[in-house]
């Protein structure tokens, strides 16, 4: 799939070796000098890996993903992304949100285009890229369309199609599919997957959805609430690729109740 | 938002359930409204002198507008009055309402000024700016440009102070400029709230140009109106009524088909249109002719 030429070629995702991406020791983020969202966050993450993120509201996982991508300054402790310390946005990380976020007034094309339209100016060859990418997330025939004429499945679809265009290795997720209908949900995280095999990203996907954090992921990054901890990492060792039979199947539920059990015991 | 809108719906071809057009219903009302008027006179329910019937208020309009024609040099007068002093207005309070919203300093600094003219009944200022400016079109214009500037500021600043904060976590997370983000999401994104200031705006600056006209003035409707009632020449006076009626309705409805121009994508008709002609002129790059 050419779609994604131009993302580089991650070295060592099939190999054992894999390479470390973000690494995070002792951070915590307190507000207001008072309001301690997170404490004492530790984890690693591996190129390539798929993480979700999830804990009940006021756990911090929306806060701590705006620390990854350097949208808020941590209040201590070290987080590394790619070898160097996080202190502002940077074009490897690029992020989603649950509101589709889409330029009302640009069409589905220009709004693909942004990351190059705020980069200098888009070329033919950008739009070619584009049409590409939005054949990927499944809206061809919709370049020209206009985001208002759009479900809001399609919409998210846009924000995705406008994510890949970053070019960004490190995608952070937040509830991207969380305002949309359950059939549309599952839909989009089968392709998702799909797309994330094609594109070889590393992905944090915050969630409040136990079925899905553990359909999606590689590790389960479960958090509690006051102060946010990270509480435990679930491994999901399941074989990808994966479709939603999987979650009819032992070793699936096996982890969703592990994760319900964690989160039940901390609140 | 400070703006009030009163839409003026397009009603013409719809029917109802009970199988009369609505432009029929229209008419029948105009027509009773009419008649009871004409009658009230006629029947001396109501002194003539004071309340001119329809007829002598069309005769009055036929005698000023086309045997006599004077009518329009003054129609001509205030409208450039409105034109010129709404686009002062305009300018100065899209241009300071840009200016609070990119600099926290400025906006704090000229909050005070705004709220003592927002306070301030602005028509008093008529005749200290016609002391300043004399009896020419300019103290109309500017009177006309005080009086239309505060909506317009109002809503242009609430419009590009409200912006969304997940689109702009998505602009900084693309590491846009603070020109970036107001020229491809601020900006645009105001563009409503801004043109429905515009539509209060042009209201007003009329009001604006018929004070200064008021105060003094040897030209316009204002003073034509002004004489004519002097003279208690009532259907000359409703005459010229009508015509600022009418210069009324030309300028909100040239305000409505430009915000319906700009603003197009919160019309699904426009966005229709303007998503097929980018098809069409995109068809080389989409590759397989028209798409869905």
């Amino acid at each position: 799939m050419n779609a994604v030429s131009q993302l580089k070629e991650s070295p060592g995702t099939a190999g054992a070796a894999r390479q470390e991406i973000i690494s995070a020791e002792h951070i915590g983020k307190t507000f207001g000098g008072s309001v301690v969202a997170l404490e004492d966050i530790n984890f690693t993450v591996q190129q390539g890996d798929f993480i979700s993120l999830i804990g009940p509201s006021g756990c911090g996982k929306s806060t701590l993903l705006r620390l990854v991508a350097g949208l808020l300054p941590a209040s201590g402790g070290k987080l590394n992304v790619m070898g160097s310390p996080m202190t502002k946005p940077r074009p490897e990380i690029g992020m989603m949100f649950q509101k589709p976020t889409l330029l009302a007034w640009k069409s589905v094309m220009d709004n693909v285009l942004l990351p190059k339209t705020l980069a200098g100016g888009a070329t033919r060859k950008d739009r070619e890229k584009a049409i590409e990418l939005l054949h990927l997330v499944g809206l061809e025939g919709f370049e020209y369309s206009f985001p208002n004429q759009l479900s809001g499945g399609m919409q998210q679809r846009v924000a995705l199609a406008r994510l890949l265009n970053t070019g960004a290795e490190i995608l952070l997720l937040d509830e991207p599919f969380g305002a949309l209908d359950e059939f549309t949900r599952e839909r989009l995280n089968v392709e998702l997957l799909r797309i994330q095999r094609e594109v070889k990203a590393t992905i944090l996907f915050v969630t409040h959805n136990i079925q899905e954090a553990v359909f999606l992921a590689d590790k389960v990054f479960v958090m509690t609430p006051r102060p946010g901890r990270l509480e435990e990492i679930v491994d999901v060792p399941l074989a990808r690729p994966r479709e939603m039979e999987i979650t009819k199947s032992d070793e699936f539920n096996r982890r969703v109740f592990e994760i319900r059990d964690v989160l039940g015991a901390a609140t | 938002m400070s703006a009030t809108e009163i839409p003026l719906e397009n009603s013409a071809g719809r029917t109802t359930t009970s199988g009369i057009p609505y432009w029929a219903q229209h008419l029948l009302v105009f027509v009773i409204f009419m008649t009871i008027w004409e009658m009230s006179v006629r029947f001396e329910w109501v002194s003539a002198l004071i309340l001119p019937s329809p007829f002598d208020v069309v005769a009055a309009w036929w005698d000023l507008a086309i045997v006599r024609g004077l009518i329009w040099s003054h129609f001509a007068v205030t409208l450039t009055e409105v034109v010129v002093g709404f686009a002062i207005g305009a300018g100065f309070g899209v241009t300071i309402a840009v200016l609070s919203a990119l600099s926290e300093t400025f906006r704090r600094l000229v909050q005070p000024y705004m709220v003592a003219l927002q306070v301030t009944p602005r028509i008093a200022i008529a005749p200290i700016i016609v002391a300043w400016l004399g009896f020419g079109m300019e103290p109309k214009m500017a009177i006309a440009a005080i009086i239309c500037f505060f909506p317009i500021f109002i809503n242009s600043l609430t419009g590009l102070m409200q912006v969304d904060s997940e689109s702009l976590e998505m602009f900084h997370s693309m590491r846009a400029s603070k020109w970036k983000i107001f020229r491809h999401l601020q900006l645009p994104g105001a563009m409503p709230v801004i043109m429905a200031g515009f539509k209060t705006g042009i209201s007003l600056a009329l009001i604006g140009a018929i004070v200064g006209e008021f105060v003094s003035a040897s030209e316009g409707l204002g003073v034509l109106i002004q004489r004519f009632s002097f003279q208690l020449l009532l259907p000359q006076a409703f005459a010229c009524l009508i015509m600022l009626t009418v210069m009324g309705l030309i300028l909100y409805g040239t305000a409505t088909f430009a915000d319906r121009r700009i603003v197009f994508w919160q019309h699904e008709d426009l966005v229709n249109r303007i998503s097929r002609r980018m098809r069409a002129k995109n068809a080389d790059l989409l590759g397989k002719g028209p798409a869905v």
